[in-house]
Parts: C-alpha cells; sequence; structure tokens
C-alpha cells in the first residue's frame, strides 16, 4: 500500500501549518515547535528541479522518487495505471512536468498538477467523458466553513481535502461524476456534479446519540454495547458550566452523582459521592484520566474535557477493583481528529456576589441583647441592664457622634466585603492533525479574585496530547501536562470573625487608624495587616503510550504515566500593632495573633508512576463477536514534606527564613509511600449484537496489608439483552432502541492510611531539667492500635437497568435501580478510650446501600427553534448493618439500623414555658430555665425513663443526614445565531440543622445576635402568648449547652431548587465573520447561582457551611473565536 | 521486519519500565512497634514520651485553667461547666481527661510488659530503675482517675481489643491499694536524685509525695503522713526563699520542686497564650483574675481573717496582709508590667514606666468596659515574660515541697498528733517563708499555734488556699473537703458600674470595700450583704449540685460498654 491518502492530507495542510506556525510562538512550547518542523521541512523543495537516476525500478519508484524530493505526492487508482511497469530513468534538474511526460510518453496515462496534488488518469476515460475543474465550498449547517474535509470523485481514488476556508477545487472530474465529501463527526454526503462548475456541500452532524461510544476501563465500547450502568457527559457541557474546577461543573450533571459544595471561595472543589455512601471511610470516587489514575480531579483543567464517564455499577468499574469501591470517573482528554486543524482563543470576564449574607442586629439591640441574656443568667435579678447602661443604650447614637472611638457602630461587612469579586479566564486551544502526527495544545489561565481584600487564586493549566501514527501498525501518544495554581490569601480569613463581630466595637479608630475591635480581635485589622498565606501547587504529568498491532484484532498497549507535584506553602504572619485611640504615639496592644511577625514554609515533594501492559483482541465469527481484554498495572506513589520555621522576627517585609533569629528555628520533615499492583481481564461477547455478555476480574495487592493478606480478586459479570433487535418489537416504529441490563459484581476498598496493620512507633520530644537548664529529649510511642490481619472492604452491588428510545431517538430514558453491600468495613470504631490507643481501623460491620436512579430526554425542532430537555433524579439510602460497635462522628452516628451519618441526639418537647412545668419535668440539669429547650425522657440506667435527661440514655436516632432525590435539569434551545441553555439543580429532601452564626446568639460569648432571633425568642418581656409561639429559645450564655444540643428542635428540610446556570450566546453571521478573515466568533453571556427557593432562614443560602467564604453568583461574559 | 523489530524493542523498553513496585513498604519516617523497645536507648525514648507535659495537670491553660473550677477565680461573667452544675458525659474536660489519662497509663503498661522481655538483655537493677519510672506514671494517672471519677477500669497489662469490652469498673479502694503499690515499688528503685548533667525524672521523693497526695484526698491519714515524712526525710528538697520569685519564668528547677514539667520557649513548650490573665496597659485583656473570695481568704499580718483583725481597713484592703496576698494579686495603685495598675474609676491616665508618658488607663472600666470586673489582676509567676509575646514558660508544677509540708501537717492534725513541733516543722515553715524570715523568728510572722483539732484543721486549710492560689490545686481540695457545694453556691461578684461605683462607692469614700465582708469558719467570704444592699455588682450565678462531687464518665464509653456503669445522676 502506498501512502496516498495520507500523504494527501499532509500536503493539503501544509499551507495552513505555515500560518499556525506563527500562532504556535504564542505559546513557546518547545514540543510542539518540533513536531511541526516536520511538517514544514519540505516546502522549499517545491518550485526546485529534480534529479533522478534510477534502472530497472517501477513507476511506483520513481513516484515515490519524486516525493520524497519534494513536497508533490501523487493520486491515482492503482485500478487504472499500470504503476508496476519497469522503467529506466535518467534525468537531471529538469521540472516535475518535464519528468511526467518522460515518465510516461508512449502509455495512456495522463497527469495533471492541482496544487501539490498530481493526479494521474487514465486517457481514455478522458477522452471519453467531457472533463473539467470543479471547486466549491463545504460548510457545516451553521454555514461554517469546514477545513479538511476529504472530497473524493466517486469510483476513482481521485480527491482532494478542502483548504482553511472550507474551498476546494479538483480538476479533471467527469461531469456526470458523483462527489463525496466526508468528515469526522460528520454525515457523508454525496453530490453529483451533473455538469455544474461549482459544487458546494452542506455537511450535517453525525448525531451520536445511541451510537456513542463510550470510555469504559481500559477500553471503550458503543454506548448500545454497554451493560453496566454508565453515566456520560459531553465536555461540552462540562465547559458550559463556566466553572474553574472540574468537580462543580458535575453538580446536577449525572443521575446517581452527588456533587456538594459549601463555598464559593476562589479555587474551593466540591466533593463527589457516586450512588451514595458505601463505606464510612474514604468514599471519594477513583478518577482517571486517559487511562491513568490521578489524585485530585480538579487538577484537570474543564475546557480540556473531551468526555466524562462515570461507572456507577460494580460490573463496570470492577475492573478497576480495588479502589473502585466508590465508584469510577473516566475522563478522556481533547486530541486532535485527523484533518482537523484550528485555533481557538476563549476570554470570559465576569463577577460574582454572595448569592445571600446572613443579618445581624444593629448596636443598639445588641446592647439590649447582650443585657437581658445576662439578665436571664443572673437569675432575673433586679438589674436589668448589667453590661450596657441605660443611659448609654438611649443615648448611642449621640455618644457615637461625640466620641466614635469609645462608642463605635462598625459596620463590619460593609468594611471587608467588596461590592464584587472580579475573575477572568482565557483559553487558547490549538489542533493540527494530520493522518501520522496529531497535536492537541490548550493553553488556560484563570483568575479569580475574592470578595474580599488580598485574596486571589490564579491557575495556569496546559495540556499537549499528541498521537504519532507509525506504521500502520504501531503508533505512540506522547502527553504532556502542566498545572500551576497560586493562591495568595490574607493569614486571617475575615469571613467568620467578619459575620460575628457585633458593631459595638470598633474596627478603625475616627482618624483611620486601626482599632483595637474585641480585645484586639479586629478582624479587619487582621485581615488587613495581618499577614499573608500563600499556596503554590504545581504539577507536571505526562503519559507515554505504545500501542502495537501484531496481528489483526489484537493490540498491545504498553503505557508509563508519571506525574510529580511540589508544592509550596508560605505563611507570613505579621506583627501587628494598634495605638491608643486618643495618642498614636502610645502603644496600646496588638490585635490577634499579631504579637510577633512569623514565618511558615512548608513543602510537599511528591511523585505518582504508573505503569501498564494491555493486550486487546478482537474476533468475530460469524454472528458472535468477541472482545478480549488483559493487562497488568503497577502503581506508586511517594510523598516527602519539609516544614522550616522561625519566629520573632524584626523586619516585616522579608519572608526568608534566614532573617528570622536563629534561636527561633524549627523544622519538620516526614515521608511517605504506597503501592499496588494488580493483573486483570476482561470478555466481552455478544451474538448478533443483541445478546451481551460481559466478564470481567481484577487481582490486586496493596502495600497497605500484610504480606499474608494484601491480595484480593474482585470479579464481575454482567448482561445485557437488545429487546428491540426482536423480530416482536422491530415493527413497533416508535420504539426506537431498548436494552436491558443486570449486573452483578465485587469491588475492594483499603484507604484507611498507610500503614495499618503495623502500628507505628511516633517520635516526639519532652523536656527535662538538667540541673538549671531545660533539654529536650526525643520520645517514642505506639499511638494507634494495630490489627495485623487487617484486609480489604469489599462491596457487593447488583444493578438492574433499562435504555429506552422512542421516535427515532428524540425522547430516551435511561433507569438503573441497585443494591450496594459493603462486608468487612474498614471501621474505626468507637473502641474504650481506656484502652490507651486511638480508634483503630478494623475488617468489622455491614452496610446496605438501595437506590435508583433515572434520566430522561428530549429533544425537538418547532420550526427554527430546536430544543433538548433532559432532567436526572437519584435517590439512595443507607443503611447501618452490624457493625460490631459504634461510630460517633460528633452529633451524628453510625450504628447498627441507623442510616449512615444519622443524626443523633434528643427529642424535642418545645420550650419549657412555665416554672411548674419545669418543676414538673425531667430535666438535663439543676440550671434549666423557663425559656430553654424540653427534652423528653427516653430511658434511663435501667431501661425506663429515670425522671432525668442524659446524654447517656436520651438520646436518639433523628433520621437522615444525607440529601435525598438530587435532581437536575438541563434545557437547551437554539434559534438561528442564538443558543440559549439553563441548567436546574436541586435537592427534594434533607434533614438539616440550624446551628451555630445561624441561630445562637452572642456566639463565642462576644458575637452578635442573629436577627432572626429578635422578636422570636422566648423572653421575660414577653406576654406568655407570646412565649408560647416562640421559635426560639430565651438567650442565655450558660445554658447553651443545654438548648444548642443536638435536637429534633433544630432539625428542618432544607430541600431546595437552585437556577444553577443560564447561558445566552450569539453567533456573529458568517459574512460578516469571514471579512475579518475568522471562522467563527461567538459572544454569550452566563449567570451562575442565581435563584433558589428553600425553606432556610433569611440571610442563608441552602448549600453554605455556617462559617467560612458564601456561595456566589456568577455573571461571566465570554467571547470565543476561533481562526 | 524493520518495525517489528522497532516495535518489540520499544514494548519490551516499556515493560521493563513498568516493574514491579515492592509491596513490602515499611513506614519511612516512623518506627514500628513489631521491633520496638529492642535496647535500651528505645526503652528510654519509650520512657521519656511520660514526661509529655500533655499526660500531666497542665494547670495554666488559658480558658481551661483548673481554678475556673473554683471559688478563686472569675472570668468576667463567665462560668464554666463545673460552677454552673451543666457537666454531663459529653463535658469537654471530662472527656479530654479520662482519654489523655488511660493513653499515659497504656504507655506505662506497655513498657512494662516489655521490660519483663527484656530479661536477658538488660541487668535487673536497670530494669527495676525503668519499672520505677513506669509505674510512678501509672501510679499517678490512675491516682488522678480515681480523684476525679471515683471508680474506674483498672488494669495493668495491655489490652486486647475483645477483651477491653467485657471490662467494668473497679472499686476505688481496691485501685487506691495497687497505686500505693505502684508508688511503693518506685519509691524503692528510683534514685534520690539526678546529677546536674542527667535528665531530671522521677525521683524517690516524687513517688512518696505523690502517694502522700491520693492518701489524703482518699482520707487516708497514716498513710499520707508517713508518705509525707519519708519525703520529707530524704532531705533534698528546701523551700525556696521567696515566694514570689519561685513562679516566675526565669526560676528554673528550684530545690523546691519535687515533681513538674519545664517549659521552654525554645523547646515550644509554653503557655500558648497569656493575655487573659494580663492587664490592658501591657496588651492583655484582665479577663480572668482572682476572685474576691481569694482576695479575702488572705489573713492580715495578725495572723486573723480580714473580719476579725484590727489591722484590716476595707478602704486600704491590701495593706497589713500576708505578703502572699500581694504577691499573687496586683496591688492598686503599683507599677505592673510597666505600667501603674488602678482600677480607679476616677483614675483616667496612668504612667507608662518605660516612657514616663501619661496613657489613657484601659486597666479601668470608666475608660474600657471589659477591663477587670472586680479590679483584680493575677501576679502570681507573672512577669515581662509574658507579655514579649504572650507565650510564657513557667514550670508546671505537680508538687512542690510546701505541699508536701502542708499534706504532712494536715495528715498529723486529722490524726489528732498536733504539737507545736509538728507545726513548725511543717504549716509555719511555709508560713515563714511567705514573710520571708526564719521559722524560729516568731515575731515577724503569725505563726500557727498548738491548738484543738478543729483549730489546727482552719489553719492548714487557709494556709493552703493562700499558699496554691492559680496553681490548680484548689478544686481537689474543696472537693475532698467536702465544701465545694457550699462554696460554689455562692454567685461571683464585681464592680458597680463606673457611674454607681462613683455615686455609691467613691463619693462616699467607701472604695475599695465599702463593707467588711464576712468570712466563715472555711475562710470564705461572704459578699451577700453588700449585694443586697446595692454595692456591689452580681457578675453570674454559680450553680453546683452534690453529683459533681464525681465527674461522668464519657457517655460514648458507657454506650459502647453496658458493662460500664455510669456515676449518679449523669
Amino acid at each position: 500500500m502506498k501512502k496516498k491518502f495520507n500523504l494527501l492530507i499532509r500536503g493539503a495542510l501544509d499551507s495552513r501549518i505555515k500560518k499556525i506556525l506563527m500562532y504556535m510562538k504564542l505559546t513557546c512550547l518547545v514540543i510542539l515547535l518540533g513536531v511541526v518542523q516536520t511538517f514544514a521541512g519540505k516546502s522549499s523543495a517545491q518550485t526546485a528541479n529534480i534529479s533522478v537516476n534510477l534502472r530497472n525500478v517501477t513507476v511506483e519508484t520513481v513516484l515515490q522518487s519524486v516525493e520524497e524530493q519534494t513536497d508533490f505526492y501523487f493520486l491515482y487508482s492503482r485500478s487504472l495505471i499500470d504503476v508496476n511497469r519497469k522503467v529506466d530513468l535518467q534525468v537531471r534538474d529538469v521540472k516535475i512536468a518535464d519528468l511526467l511526460n518522460i515518465l510516461f510518453d508512449g502509455t495512456t496515462v495522463s497527469w495533471g498538477i492541482n496544487g501539490r496534488q498530481i493526479v494521474l488518469l487514465e486517457s481514455e476515460s478522458r477522452s471519453e467523458q467531457q472533463q473539467k475543474t470543479v471547486s466549491g465550498k463545504v460548510t457545516d449547517s451553521s454555514g461554517m466553513p469546514l477545513p479538511g474535509v476529504t472530497v473524493i470523485v466517486l469510483g476513482t481514488a481521485v480527491g482532494v481535502i478542502t483548504d482553511i476556508n472550507g474551498s476546494y477545487s479538483i480538476s479533471n472530474v467527469p461531469s456526470n461524476a458523483t462527489l463525496q465529501y466526508s468528515f469526522v463527526g460528520m454525515k457523508k454526503c454525496e453530490v453529483t456534479v451533473a455538469g455544474k462548475s461549482i459544487v458546494d456541500a452542506v455537511l450535517e452532524e453525525e448525531t451520536f446519540g445511541i451510537e456513542e461510544v463510550v470510555a469504559i476501563g481500559y477500553g471503550t465500547v458503543k454506548k448500545n454495547d454497554l451493560t453496566g450502568a454508565v453515566g456520560q457527559v459531553q465536555g461540552e457541557s462540562i465547559a458550559e458550566r463556566q466553572t474553574t474546577e472540574l468537580s462543580q461543573a458535575l453538580q446536577g450533571a449525572v443521575s446517581g452523582v452527588m456533587v456538594s459544595r459549601n463555598n464559593s471561595a476562589p479555587g474551593s472543589a466540591a466533593l463527589i459521592r457516586i450512588r451514595g455512601i458505601t463505606t464510612i471511610g474514604e468514599s471519594d470516587p477513583l478518577i482517571i484520566v486517559d487511562g491513568v489514575p490521578v489524585d485530585n480531579i480538579n487538577d484537570i483543567n474543564p475546557n480540556d474535557v473531551e468526555n466524562m464517564s462515570v461507572l456507577k455499577d460494580a460490573a463496570s468499574a470492577s475492573i478497576y477493583g480495588s479502589r473502585a469501591a466508590s465508584g469510577v470517573i473516566l475522563i478522556t482528554t481533547k486530541r486532535a481528529k485527523s484533518g482537523e486543524v484550528s485555533l481557538n482563543y476563549n476570554a470570559e470576564y465576569g463577577f460574582e456576589k454572595p448569592t445571600t449574607l446572613p443579618e445581624f442586629v444593629d448596636v443598639k439591640r445588641y446592647m439590649q441583647m447582650v443585657n437581658e441574656l445576662r439578665w436571664n443568667d443572673n437569675n432575673n435579678n433586679a438589674n436589668e441592664y448589667p453590661t450596657y447602661t441605660k443611659d448609654v443604650i438611649e443615648n448611642y447614637d449621640a455618644l457615637n457622634a461625640e466620641n466614635p472611638n469609645k462608642y463605635p457602630n462598625t459596620d463590619w461587612v460593609g468594611l471587608i466585603l467588596k461590592g464584587n469579586a472580579p475573575r477572568q479566564s482565557h483559553v487558547l486551544n490549538i489542533a493540527a492533525g494530520a493522518k501520522a502526527i496529531r497535536t492537541k495544545a490548550s493553553v488556560a489561565y484563570d483568575k479569580i479574585d475574592a470578595l474580599y481584600e488580598g485574596r486571589t487564586y490564579e491557575r495556569i493549566t496546559a495540556r499537549f496530547n499528541n498521537d504519532v501514527t507509525i506504521t500502520k501498525n504501531l503508533s505512540v501518544s506522547l502527553d504532556l501536562n502542566f498545572k500551576r495554581s497560586i493562591s495568595e490569601q490574607p493569614f486571617y480569613d475575615p469571613m467568620y470573625n467578619m459575620l460575628i463581630s457585633p458593631p459595638v466595637y470598633a474596627a478603625k479608630w475616627a482618624d483611620g487608624r486601626v482599632a483595637d475591635g474585641k480585645n484586639g480581635n479586629n478582624i479587619w485589622g487582621m485581615m488587613k495587616f495581618g499577614g499573608t498565606s500563600n499556596v503554590w501547587l504545581n504539577q507536571v504529568g505526562g503519559k507515554m503510550a505504545i500501542d502495537y498491532t501484531p496481528i489483526e484484532g489484537m493490540k498491545i498497549s504498553a503505557v508509563v504515566s508519571p506525574t510529580l507535584g511540589f508544592d509550596k506553602y508560605k505563611s507570613f504572619q505579621l506583627k501587628n500593632p494598634y495605638y491608643s485611640a486618643d495618642d498614636p504615639t502610645v502603644l496600646a496592644g496588638h490585635l490577634e495573633g499579631g504579637a510577633t511577625t512569623n514565618l511558615y514554609e512548608y513543602r510537599n515533594d511528591n511523585h505518582r508512576v504508573t505503569s501498564q501492559v494491555l493486550v486487546n483482541y478482537l474476533k468475530s465469527v460469524g454472528s458472535h463477536n468477541f472482545n478480549a481484554m488483559a493487562g497488568y498495572e503497577n502503581y506508586y506513589a511517594f510523598n516527602e514534606n519539609l516544614g522550616a520555621s522561625r519566629e520573632k522576627y524584626e523586619l516585616t517585609s522579608f519572608p526568608y527564613l534566614d532573617l528570622g533569629p536563629l534561636e527561633q528555628r524549627g523544622n519538620a520533615g516526614n515521608a511517605l509511600e504506597n503501592g499496588y499492583r494488580s493483573y486483570f481481564g476482561r470478555v466481552l461477547y455478544n451474538f448478533k449484537n443483541k445478546y451481551f455478555l460481559q466478564g470481567n476480574i481484577r487481582y490486586d495487592g496493596s502495600s497497605r496489608f500484610h504480606k499474608d493478606y494484601r491480595w484480593g480478586a474482585f470479579p464481575s459479570f454482567s448482561a445485557g439483552w437488545v429487546v428491540s433487535e426482536e423480530s416482536f418489537l422491530k415493527n413497533i416504529p416508535a420504539i426506537s432502541f431498548l436494552k436491558l441490563r443486570a449486573s452483578w459484581g465485587t469491588l475492594g476498598n483499603e484507604r484507611i492510611g498507610n500503614y495499618p496493620y503495623q502500628a507505628t512507633i511516633a517520635f516526639s520530644n519532652a523536656l527535662f531539667f538538667q540541673s538549671n537548664n531545660v533539654v529536650s529529649a526525643q520520645t517514642a510511642a505506639q499511638t494507634q492500635y494495630a490489627i495485623q490481619d487487617i484486609s480489604w472492604e469489599t462491596t457487593e452491588s447488583i444493578d438492574l437497568g433499562v435504555d429506552l428510545s422512542f421516535f427515532d431517538n428524540r425522547l430516551k430514558f435511561t433507569g438503573d435501580y441497585y443494591q450496594k453491600t459493603t462486608k468487612d468495613m474498614l471501621l474505626a470504631l468507637e473502641i474504650p478510650d481506656y484502652i490507651g490507643f486511638e480508634n483503630p481501623d478494623q475488617n468489622t460491620g455491614k452496610m446496605d446501600t438501595k437506590g435508583w436512579e433515572a434520566e430522561i430526554s428530549w429533544n425537538g425542532k418547532i420550526g427554527d427553534v430546536g430544543y433538548t430537555i433532559s432532567a436526572n433524579i437519584s435517590d439512595f439510602k443507607s443503611k447501618m448493618g452490624d457493625l460490631g460497635g459504634i461510630e460517633f462522628i460528633s452529633d451524628q452516628i453510625n450504628k447498627k439500623g441507623s442510616e449512615y451519618c444519622e443524626w443523633y441526639g434528643y427529642v424535642s418537647d418545645g420550650l419549657f414555658q412555665t416554672a411548674e412545668d419545669l418543676a414538673a419535668s425531667p430535666k438535663l440539669n439543676t440550671a434549666v430555665k423557663a425559656g430553654d429547650a424540653k427534652y423528653r425522657d427516653i430511658s434511663g440506667p435501667d431501661g425506663v425513663p429515670d425522671g432525668q435527661i442524659t446524654p447517656t440514655y436520651d438520646r436518639v436516632l433523628l433520621g437522615g443526614s444525607l440529601p435525598r432525590y438530587m435532581f437536575g435539569s438541563n434545557i437547551k434551545l437554539d434559534y438561528k445565531n442564538v443558543d440559549l441553555s439553563m441548567v436546574l439543580q436541586g435537592v427534594g429532601k434533607v434533614n438539616s440543622r440550624l446551628q451555630g452564626t445561624m441561630v445562637v446568639p452572642l456566639i463565642e460569648n462576644w458575637g452578635n445576635f442573629p436577627k432572626i432571633l429578635d422578636g422570636t425568642s422566648w423572653s421575660y418581656y414577653n406576654t406568655a402568648e407570646q412565649n408560647l409561639a416562640a421559635k426560639y429559645p430565651r438567650f442565655s450564655e450558660a445554658n447553651k449547652g443545654i438548648n444548642y444540643a443536638m435536637s429534633d428542635y433544630w432539625l428542618f428540610n432544607g430541600a431546595y431548587l437552585r437556577i444553577k446556570n443560564i447561558t445566552v450566546g450569539y453567533t456573529l453571521p458568517l459574512n460578516l465573520v469571514q471579512k475579518v478573515n475568522l471562522q467563527k466568533v461567538r459572544l454569550y453571556a452566563s449567570a451562575s447561582d442565581i435563584l433558589t427557593f428553600d425553606k432556610f432562614p433569611k440571610g442563608w443560602d441552602p448549600e453554605v457551611a455556617v462559617s467560612g467564604y458564601p456561595i456566589t453568583t456568577s455573571f461571566l461574559f465570554g467571547l470565543s473565536v476561533t481562526f | 521486519m524493520k518495525n517489528k523489530i522497532l516495535t518489540i524493542l520499544l514494548l519490551s523498553g516499556l515493560i521493563t519500565a513498568t516493574s514491579c513496585t515492592d509491596l513490602d513498604l515499611n513506614p519511612l519516617s516512623e518506627g514500628s512497634s513489631v521491633n520496638w523497645y529492642s535496647n535500651e536507648s528505645e526503652i528510654i525514648m519509650a520512657l521519656n514520651d511520660l514526661y509529655s507535659i500533655d499526660f500531666w495537670p497542665n494547670y495554666l491553660t488559658p480558658y481551661w485553667d483548673y481554678d475556673l473550677w473554683t471559688d478563686d477565680m472569675m472570668y468576667r461573667d463567665r462560668t464554666t461547666s463545673i460552677t454552673n452544675g451543666t457537666l454531663n458525659g459529653q463535658d469537654v474536660t471530662a472527656n479530654s481527661w479520662w482519654t489523655t489519662i488511660y493513653k499515659g497509663i497504656a504507655r506505662a503498661n506497655t513498657i512494662l510488659a516489655n521490660l519483663e522481655k527484656s530479661k536477658e538483655k538488660l541487668a535487673q537493677s536497670i530494669i527495676d530503675k525503668y519499672a520505677g519510672e513506669a509505674r510512678f506514671v501509672r501510679a499517678a494517672h490512675y491516682a488522678r482517675l480515681i480523684t476525679y471519677y471515683g471508680d474506674v477500669v483498672y488494669y495493668t497489662d495491655i489490652l486486647d481489643l475483645d477483651e477491653s469490652f467485657t471490662l467494668s469498673k473497679t472499686d476505688k479502694k481496691t485501685i487506691l491499694k495497687a497505686i500505693y503499690e505502684d508508688y511503693d515499688f518506685a519509691a524503692s528503685k528510683l534514685p534520690v536524685s539526678y546529677g546536674s548533667s542527667q535528665n531530671l525524672r522521677a525521683t524517690r521523693g516524687a513517688a512518696l509525695a505523690m502517694k502522700a497526695r491520693v492518701a489524703l484526698f482518699f482520707e487516708d491519714w497514716g498513710v499520707a503522713r508517713d508518705a509525707a515524712k519519708a519525703c520529707m526525710d530524704l532531705n533534698v528538697y528546701e523551700l525556696y526563699s521567696g515566694y514570689a520569685t519561685l513562679f516566675l519564668s526565669k526560676t528554673k528547677n528550684p530545690k523546691e520542686l519535687v515533681f513538674g514539667n519545664p517549659r521552654s520557649a525554645l523547646l515550644n513548650v509554653t503557655i500558648p497564650d497569656t493575655k487573659n490573665y494580663l492587664p490592658r496597659l501591657a496588651g492583655g485583656w484582665g479577663a480572668v483574675g482572682p476572685s474576691w473570695q481569694l482576695f479575702c481568704s488572705y489573713l492580715c499580718t495578725d495572723g486573723l481573717p480580714i473580719d476579725e483583725s484590727p489591722l484590716f481597713d476595707p478602704q486600704k484592703p491590701f495593706q497589713n496582709r500576708d505578703p502572699r496576698c500581694t504577691a499573687t494579686i496586683v496591688e492598686f495603685g503599683t507599677p505592673w508590667l510597666g505600667f501603674r495598675y488602678q482600677p480607679h474609676p476616677d483614675s483616667l491616665i496612668v504612667k507608662n514606666y518605660k516612657t514616663g508618658q501619661m496613657v489613657s488607663n484601659v486597666d479601668n472600666r470608666s475608660n474600657a468596659q471589659f477591663a477587670s470586673f472586680n479590679g483584680m489582676l493575677f501576679k502570681k509567676g507573672i512577669d515581662e515574660d509574658w507579655t514579649d509575646d504572650y507565650k510564657a514558660e513557667n514550670t508546671n508544677f505537680i508538687m512542690r515541697y510546701a505541699d508536701v509540708l502542708l499534706m504532712y501537717a494536715e495528715a498529723k492534725t486529722e490524726l489528732d498528733e498536733i504539737d507545736q513541733e509538728m507545726l513548725d516543722a511543717s504549716v509555719n515553715k511555709v508560713r515563714a517563708r511567705a514573710y520571708n524570715v526564719a521559722v524560729t523568728d516568731k515575731t515577724q510572722y503569725p505563726a500557727v499555734v498548738a491548738a484543738d483539732k478543729a483549730t489546727v484543721r482552719k489553719a492548714v486549710r487557709i494556709e493552703r488556699r493562700m499558699e496554691f492560689a492559680l496553681e490548680g490545686r484548689r478544686y481537689e481540695d474543696i472537693i475532698r473537703w467536702k465544701i465545694a457545694q457550699k462554696v460554689l453556691s455562692k454567685d461571683i461578684y464585681g464592680m458597680l458600674d463606673p457611674d454607681d461605683l462613683r455615686e455609691k462607692i467613691v463619693n462616699k469614700g467607701l472604695w475599695f470595700f465599702p463593707q467588711i465582708p464576712a468570712i466563715d469558719e472555711d475562710g470564705d467570704a461572704d459578699f451577700e450583704t453588700m449585694y443586697n444592699a446595692g454595692l456591689v455588682k452580681l457578675c453570674a450565678v454559680r450553680n453546683f449540685p452534690a453529683n459533681q462531687y464525681l465527674w461522668p464518665i464519657p457517655t460514648k464509653e458507657i454506650l459502647i460498654n453496658p458493662n460500664l456503669e455510669q456515676n449518679p445522676g449523669y
């Protein structure tokens, strides 16, 4: 075989490559340049003369020689042209035309030059028909020109590739010929020439739908052939979410995938849980990028994602055996397609604002409420003004005007929060795909500012994916990725203290100098002058893979993928003095934590190496189709940490270790490693693409277990039946596809620290006197209880699923029901504290999870309006089996019969209203008063109510803490040049708890009172009726522990529905764009987290943590330009 | 063909690169228990761990100061779970003490078990010495457990996980006997002292003194007396001359120290945040201070309580008092950490001695709302070392010789073995040191004279309160004397608010105390009368139910082990 078509494409690309070269300089990427230069090398030979000196060779050899010397290439059909004819040819410095005339002299072969193509034709055919040159333009359905489309004259081997403007020209086309246009991702299209000299073509995008190819572990299958439960997200819909962190883009995108976040701080990630919780230990899914496990899904730029597969059931995930118990997310990054050449630049600017912020009472109410609280705690004695006198409260405005230093009225939120936080991102994508070498490069930069001063997050990611076809049997891919993030923050995060600081403390003196706040706790001054805490994270990763096909259907692959990480942390805590209000020369003290200037540095150096050998074999015998895979994988991870510090710096402007006092040195270091070795295999079989069977097995060994308990085998089976292929369904036209799926499998988990079977000896130091000196001596202690036979935790799961499509795939439905049982769960059960060791992990306990999920979508077109509506919903419930003990997690519990992390506390009976009620009821202790929370006496030491409320006998299970009925929905509309998309997301039911800053008065015994308490709390100033209607207990500091203890009093349904994102885009008309030589220009505006419906108290976002950075609404404006 | 060779080469190269990782990985930066305790230095390192300050009562822990559980100290208008009667099985302190103490016990037991195995490798005398240290530590930990929790789980070996769930409480009397045995063994094997280049570890004297403490708590007077006497007879300890400087951070390893933990800023063991104790003028918050009850408990220089002594002037309350009064509490109008300390409401500016300037007096509630609520600030053990970075490195005294002397006096008194010689050898020694005079120089200080049991008992108890203020000893004392419910049912009082204070007290010439508070037989002052007259302000209400004489066992221990019984009332 000759290199015909691949050369054909290569040549057509040439001129564009020169153009691209220019863009390449932007990226300054050496590797890419290297690749590109191999394209560009021959261009000067185009006009040069040729010399040939060959004897007794075939015509083909001569043509090869010409191709080697020039960048011309030949197009011909072997059936028409006799290239095996032996010739002798000696010419020197001749033009190409002369050479060809000599070569084909006396034959019927004629030739024509078209650009750098030389088409050889049988003259007889030319003489019989009228030949003419046909040219035209190929566009997609939106009118965008398509470069790189292959245009072939059907029945001949004559063909060209469209240029950057989508134009082509073919000479010598018979007038009755048919032209075929083909392009990856587009439907093939045939047009008859019918004597025309200009033939334009419009290619329609191939609707993948059910024919989609889906990544499964170590391979891909057609979506039709899937027998397991695999969720899919296209890269496009991920990028549309406009999040910098990939994890956040998944919220509501796939059924059965729970994504939760509790803040929108720059660079913050979200938690991902696949199909609920199956283990008490770590439940993060395994993330595989291009076949290689990675530590953190957020290291990947959302724009680089081609698509994402979520392996939900055991049958799909068990090929990843050991670490797949919590599900697997497979991410495929974008690669260049053959014939694709493009450069795309995308810029976004936007800003963020808190969705909502809680409100607190004003200065006068604060003082009044403090007085009431203290008065309550002093048994409501004669003095109703125990803290702030009546005079001060009544005249506060005047006092404040007269002496704002002594009588401040500080708006802490206004002082600290900026109106909005800007963000921007820039993405540059370059794709260049020839048949032999295909390169995709992307470089992205994001910068997000925080809502307060001094905090920014910047990230640069770059990814270069190269595919090289060496021979038809051998190809290599070489990928490189890089990530650097820089996060700068003030040493003190102001969010929590900003909310709770009451206005009665001064942030600034009247002349603008920093004031003392509350006893030096002045969060504004601490944020602004307290120093910085910066983090630099760097990661370089690569992957080299070789695919070799020794025989038809078999592929052997070898992969090595190292990732190196270098992290740097630097905290510079500054001396932060404040001076007297009256006299700027008098040092009045230091703001909290600001007594000295200290530097703390920390470095982490890590690497991971994954290596794999895989063998894939495909074989079809009649209607029996086999696909077998076997593999070996090795993984090693290493981390080394180094910390160093000095304290009491003289100067505040040199954050380097050398400048600190020698005697204030501190340092620390440690290291850890772990490894896996795995053998695995898979067999896929189907009969007539109707009946599918799949079996997987993985055999894993982990360094985390003792030699004798190290290896675990994780098998799985699944089956599918495409009912719609059966004759009894084939004639129902409404049903386009119906498949039933069933699977069973087991998965393993061992994420429990690195050396659980050994009791490690931890080193530290203790001080001793030596005469009058103090010295330090090294200490050693076993802190962990070791269980030597600790081994794999296994999760067994079954899945039943159905895939349905109606009306030519316009309506699609997928539903799954699953059950998971986890055995030998690795649990840190509560062991008696008197044993003297920390709770060890042990193989104990069972847990069952049952759940279901469904996805439905509809796409259609009304006139010019195309639309797609999709929705997903999922639910699960996890029940703890016999654990052999109990695990306490603050106010949640895991024990036999409980849900996972079920709320655990008292059963409330409202508030005590009267002294009589109080005297007659069981209480927590003698301090309880009217207006405090009343709890039910459930039991006692003898198993019956004992007339007393105690944490030992009166706490019960109060319901699950995890969200139920999680749903998401996606709506897309397009009309001519305008596109619109909307994403909804929410939770149908969840037991949320009112706590901390939401409802606790005078938090930390000095903080402000939430506004929602004002007028709604039990009070001695209220009438009995008002108190009966009171929502919150009386104000008390002494009885906080009683009133705000975990009880069902504070639980409510935290369900919510949120409009996650609305994006409107406008694509500029083609004729306008082409005038400035561009291919496509799209403008868009996007708003995220705009509107929420929920029952949370005013000011609280349903997703936000009680203290910390708020959830923000973001508005973005973007521009995408394709050259 | 060439391609195939190339491919095979490449593939084999890659397969070599995918070589196997060794899965037998051991901790890189930690030891492994599998082979630890194999030689003497490993045993010493394990023993060293038992001396970590984390395992010992650490009484100057900011916000968690043990004296906040008593009537000696106040923290503005705050109370603790102990003083407002809300202690329960989820209490942070009750939980963390339990856990930490048992960690100490488990580690001591582990060392003892491994010492058994080292019989061939080490000389018996070495093994005995190390076993003595481990048993000393174990005894001290069990002593603290039965003191606070009553009956507890007792074991002396390495617990197996399954076995641990079958355990139940052991009677505290039985545990007490075992504690005596451990202390006796330790006393017989430990050295009396260490050389100047050796680390100061547990000594014979420490074992004896600590034995006396636990015996005294359980009113085992004979054992307490003998142990204290044996410690005194070692003749290695003496009272440090200068009560005020004894507690300062610069005083390292005084001869009075029987057992304690050093602190060192350089070596990163400090009292981490001292601001609560310090005046606002020196950058502190003046939040935690002595209570008026403590202030009033100091005798006058004639040896009489303030309500009986003609020397007491409520308008000059610091005058004619036991010297420990002004060594413990900052006297008004005196220099304190570079500033004049004066909480008088009219003292709006004061002198900064460092600069000579007059500055706004923020230790005065007229200027600063949150200046000391009762005018009192602690002085004991505090100096400029506390204000440079608000970290301090004072020694954590667990046992000092003055305690041994007073325990001896108390045990002898309870046994009715009272005579002047005994008093001069114990309580009077302590009091004379406070006056910085010889014990024999009875004209210079009010010596305790032999009298009936009740009188001497009262004198010894008041002596303990004056001597050990701010050392975390008061709580155990009020528990064992069974007066906790009485003294902790009294409320916390402070000065009136500035305007009221001027009007009702200052302008009438009644500053500081408008009246002389009555002192009861336990030396406790009464402010209720003044409060009822509207002359002082109620800062916080206290409440101490009877069941709190014992702490609760942590709730989760009861919930996971049905064999364990909770203490009554929790």
